[in-house]
């Protein structure tokens, strides 16, 4: 266990197990069994779209709604029936939550009051809790006060002075701007690294947790569909919601038709026949669906020797978006796909031929979705 | 045990005990138990009586004396209602639609007699209007007439002062229903081309109407059950239905006729507030009468 | 945008004319509504000991003969007492009423705010004689604790629709992060709801005392021989003849109802409450 910031005092970070979470509100099934690890000292992040159960899972570890049934496990003891004031956990709301009627020095004062801590090392900790968010000089200030960054590492410092065994995050950058949430962004991964607090952030933003997370758990309509490294997630997605939530990529239906030397073949569209570099059992006749990340198909003028996959193809669409260009091109077979170039590599245009490329490796093949019942 | 504590706890059920103790204990069935009571015969001198009887609510509808009263009762509410409307609904307008900075002020100016006392402002009346009153005094020095009108113990009495105490309750009502029409709605029927009298009749008064049901409501429910000013300007002989139940409850002591009364009073408020509260869903507004 | 519109200034005769048509009629209501108090008070100066107005000479004697008189001087003290109590009782009922049904998922929750708000409409007169049988019963006429619940019910809606319209405007986040941070759900309440809806709760206590301290339909029914409250003792000297002590006492009356308006719209901005 690695020694926390000595400002704050000792404390252990402590690892989180979720077991078979569950929670249905009426005919809704918002958790539907999941279960989670969480390694102390880890960042991990619970990543979906609105609705897919993250917040209620967060609720529900810091006691603020009663699960149907599972269990909540932190550092070894079961605290799923213990009340909310007595989890020792931090925190941090999407509205930040922050006691409009109490100073910065009261708000982030409040949790150390609640615990035997004597008047003098209060005022220490608080102190270095608002150091730690860079906003020493406001203790005084009244939240109204305070610009919405502000306010949001207020909330910080105010979760984390407890020396809580665990951090959660509720969207805590969502209403932020574009700029300042980058900002905030960084400050929040330092925040982490420097306390080595366990944490769990919950966000929709793909691009957040990808950057911050140890490890990301990508949640849909209460059901855990994926959980490994930022890596492993962006570069093999386990289900078609993973591949499509995850980046941009094109997903199409096909069948395995047969082996090649690099991977097996896949027929997409009409005729158009993909050589995938699979890995696991797959036999002739099986239906899959082939994603095709935007940034991983090259277009070329000629073709590249060698290269399994290299279809002529045209350009329909392009935009421009500043460090990329993205193009959509039509391939035979009637297939269209959403390529993404940088733009320093040149410029197409419309209607311009290319011949369009992507290693067998860039071919990730997932079990055919499930028809609609 | 711990279970049941739980689901106290989450239902809210538990914080909600002491108060539905209290309606329920003094509330609910205090008046549940006036309904076997007004079932009862009463004989005078003696008190009540043994046995059941359905004498004290057939009278009601076939002795003059009392279906007259309850007559009165509904006409002098009807009348307080239309008036209340008529009076307060420019008023409200004015307050909903100002934008001046004394607007809170003269609200506040108009909710100022509802919270004076009911018998001080019913005193005020009988001061104005009594024949050696203000009123008639002032109209004969100024010599308009020879002998004093009878404005009081009679229906323009129980009139002028039930629309008095009543007149803040329709205005604050209809603000709230003014100011929930979205200004621009009228704005965009002048831009079509329609004055300020179409304007009024065809936008702003069909969206007010809700409201002004819902208000209107609560005024006449609000009047038929007034005591102290048909009392106080009613005198004893000309009488509502809340001062007859008062007199056959603390000078006639003929109990079970009261009840039968007051049950019957109760009746007509309880299905009232019932349809304002089917009106207020009806047209989706937040509540009912009784949150007005 | 270049081209100036030129306005024809007898264009905008009708609209004066409105508000001006509009202007009289809200003086005229004004007046109406504060004819009798302004008479009243008037009529409490006045020399004689029979009830003019305008008054012939001014004089305070009737306000000190009331406060010189036992009888009043009781009557208020027992109004306020009663007043007191009443409200207490439901500020504190009526809180936890609002916090359950705002805050908790209440099965009939609709059912149980229209009970609670019932005694608004209901007919205080039969509230009044239904309790004055019902005590009967029970051995509580003419008690103080009697009158203190049938108080505390009819002003208990006051209190929950104060605080509800407080409550409303809080955040719910703000008790469950005091939670997270420590503190149980009473302290959390006491701490950070408390604190934000006290005007609602000053509001609510306001209402409350005023529609105690003036009852007379419930009150009137179930006062014993001895006690009385200072309205129904207005109500009833008033039955036997009016004078200038009447005048008087109502007048202080006004005074105090009136100081407490804008003590209340002051401190706590009052008319965002009715």
């Amino acid at each position: 266990m690695e020694p926390r910031n000595r400002a704050l005092g000792e404390g252990a970070a402590a690892d989180l197990r979720i077991e078979r979470l569950r929670k249905t509100f009426g005919a809704v099934t918002a958790v539907d069994d999941v279960s989670i690890y969480v390694q102390h000292g880890e960042f991990v992040s619970l990543l979906g779209p609105s609705g897919c159960g993250k917040t209620t899972i967060l609720r529900m570890i810091a006691g603020l709604i009663e699960p149907d049934s599972g269990a909540i496990v932190l550092a070894g003891e079961d605290i799923t029936q213990r009340p909310v004031h007595r989890r020792n956990l931090g925190l941090v709301f999407q509205s930040y939550a922050l006691f409009p009627h109490m100073s910065v020095f009261e708000n982030v004062a409040f949790g150390l009051r609640r615990r035997p801590v004597a008047e003098d090392a209060i005022g220490r900790r608080v102190r270095a809790a608002l150091d730690l968010v860079r906003l020493g000089a406001h203790t005084d200030r009244l939240p109204r006060q305070l610009s919405g960054g502000q306010q949001q590492r207020v909330a910080l410092a105010r979760a984390v002075v407890t020396e809580p065994r665990l951090l959660l995050l509720d969207e805590p950058l969502s209403n932020l701007d574009a700029l300042l949430r980058d900002e905030m962004r960084v400050e929040l991964k330092r925040l982490q690294e420097e306390l080595r607090i366990t944490t769990l952030f919950v966000t929709h933003d793909q691009a957040e947790a990808l950057t911050l997370s140890d490890r990301i758990a990508v949640l849909s309509e209460g059901r855990l569909e994926q959980m490994g490294t930022p890596e492993a997630i962006y570069h093999s997605p386990a289900t078609p919601f993973v591949a499509g939530f995850i980046g941009r990529s094109n997903l199409l239906d096909g069948i395995v038709v047969g082996q090649a030397e690099q991977g097996v073949r896949v027929r997409v569209g009409e005729g158009l026949e993909l050589v995938a570099a699979a890995s696991g059992p797959l036999r002739q006749g099986d239906r899959v669906q082939a994603s095709l990340r935007h940034e991983r198909i090259h277009l070329t003028e000629a073709p590249t020797p060698g290269m399994a996959n290299s279809f002529p193809g045209r350009i329909v669409f392009r935009a421009f978006a500043g460090a990329v260009t993205q193009y959509v091109v039509q391939l035979a077979g009637g297939v269209e796909l959403q390529v993404e170039t940088p733009t320093a590599a040149g410029r197409l245009e419309r209607e311009a031929t290319v011949q369009v490329e992507l290693a067998p490796e860039a071919v990730i093949l997932l079990p055919a979705a499930v028809p609609a019942a | 045990m711990t279970r049941l504590l739980g689901h106290l706890r989450r239902t809210g059920l538990g914080l909600l005990s002491p108060s539905l103790l209290l309606l329920l204990l003094v509330f609910l069935i205090p008046v549940a138990i006036m309904v076997p009571l007004s079932f009862r015969p009463y004989l005078p001198g003696q008190g009540i009586g043994e046995g059941w009887t359905l004498a004290n609510y057939t009278k009601l509808f076939t002795d003059a004396y009392y279906y007259e009263i309850v007559g009165r009762t509904i006409f002098l509410g009807l009348a307080v209602t239309l008036l209340t409307l008529v009076i307060g609904y420019p008023l409200a307008y004015f307050l909903a639609r100002s934008r001046s900075r004394w607007r809170h002020w003269l609200t506040i100016l108009v909710v100022f007699p509802l919270l004076l006392n009911l018998v001080v402002r019913t005193f005020g009346w009988m001061t104005l209007l009594a024949n050696r009153g203000v009123i008639n005094l002032a109209l004969q020095d100024l010599g308009w007439i020879e002998q004093p009108i009878r404005l009081m113990f009679n229906f323009t009495g129980l009139l002028i002062g039930l629309t008095h105490i009543f007149l803040p309750f329709m205005v604050l009502v209809l603000i709230g229903v003014i100011q929930n029409i979205d200004r621009d709605l009228e704005d965009a029927a002048k831009v079509l081309g329609a004055n300020w009298g179409t304007t009024f009749l065809k936008v702003t008064l069909p969206l007010s109407l809700p409201g002004i049901v819902s208000g209107s409501i609560l005024v006449f429910v609000l009047s038929i059950s007034a005591l102290v000013t048909p009392r106080l300007l009613g005198g004893p002989t000309y009488k509502v239905m809340s001062t007859l139940i008062y007199d056959q409850f603390l000078q006639l002591l003929d109990w079970p006729a009261g009840s039968a009364m007051a049950l019957m009073l109760t009746l007509i408020v309880l299905v009232l507030v019932f349809l304002s509260g089917v009106i207020a869903r009806r047209f989706g507004m937040q509540g009912s009468v009784a949150q007005g | 945008m270049a081209t100036a519109t030129v306005t024809r200034p007898s264009l905008h005769i009708a609209p004066r004319l409105r508000r001006a048509g509009l202007g009289i009629w809200v003086v005229l209501v004004y007046a109406f509504l504060l004819a009798p108090v302004v008479v009243v008070v008037l009529a409490s100066l006045s020399t004689t000991s029979y009830l003019t107005v305008p008054p012939e000479g001014i004089t305070l004697r009737w306000f000190f003969e009331v406060l010189e008189d036992p009888g009043y001087v009781d009557a208020i003290l027992f109004s306020l007492v009663l007043a007191l109590i009443a409200t207490a009782g439901s500020l504190l009922l009526g809180t936890a009423a609002a916090y359950a049904l705002l805050r908790r998922a209440v099965p009939g929750g609709e059912a149980i705010s229209a009970l609670l708000m019932a005694p608004l409409v209901f007919p205080g007169v039969v509230v009044g004689v239904a309790l004055l049988q019902f005590y009967s019963l029970i051995g509580l006429s003419a008690t103080f604790a009697g009158l203190a619940f049938a108080h505390m019910v009819i002003t208990i809606p006051y209190v929950v629709r104060a605080i509800l319209a407080s409550l409303a405007g809080t955040d719910s986040n703000l008790e469950d992060a005091a939670c997270v941070l420590g503190a149980n759900r009473l302290v959390a309440f006491a701490k950070v709801t408390l604190p934000l809806i006290r005007p609602g709760v000053v509001a609510g206590g306001l209402f409350s005392f005023i529609v105690s301290f003036d009852n007379v339909p419930v009150s009137i029914f179930l006062l014993g021989v001895r006690q009385t409250t200072l309205p129904v003792k207005i109500f009833t000297a008033i039955e036997y003849g009016v004078d200038p002590t009447i005048a008087a006492v109502s007048t202080m009356l006004i005074i105090v109802t009136g100081l407490f308006l804008i003590v209340a719209e002051r401190w706590i901005g009052f008319h965002r409450f009715i």
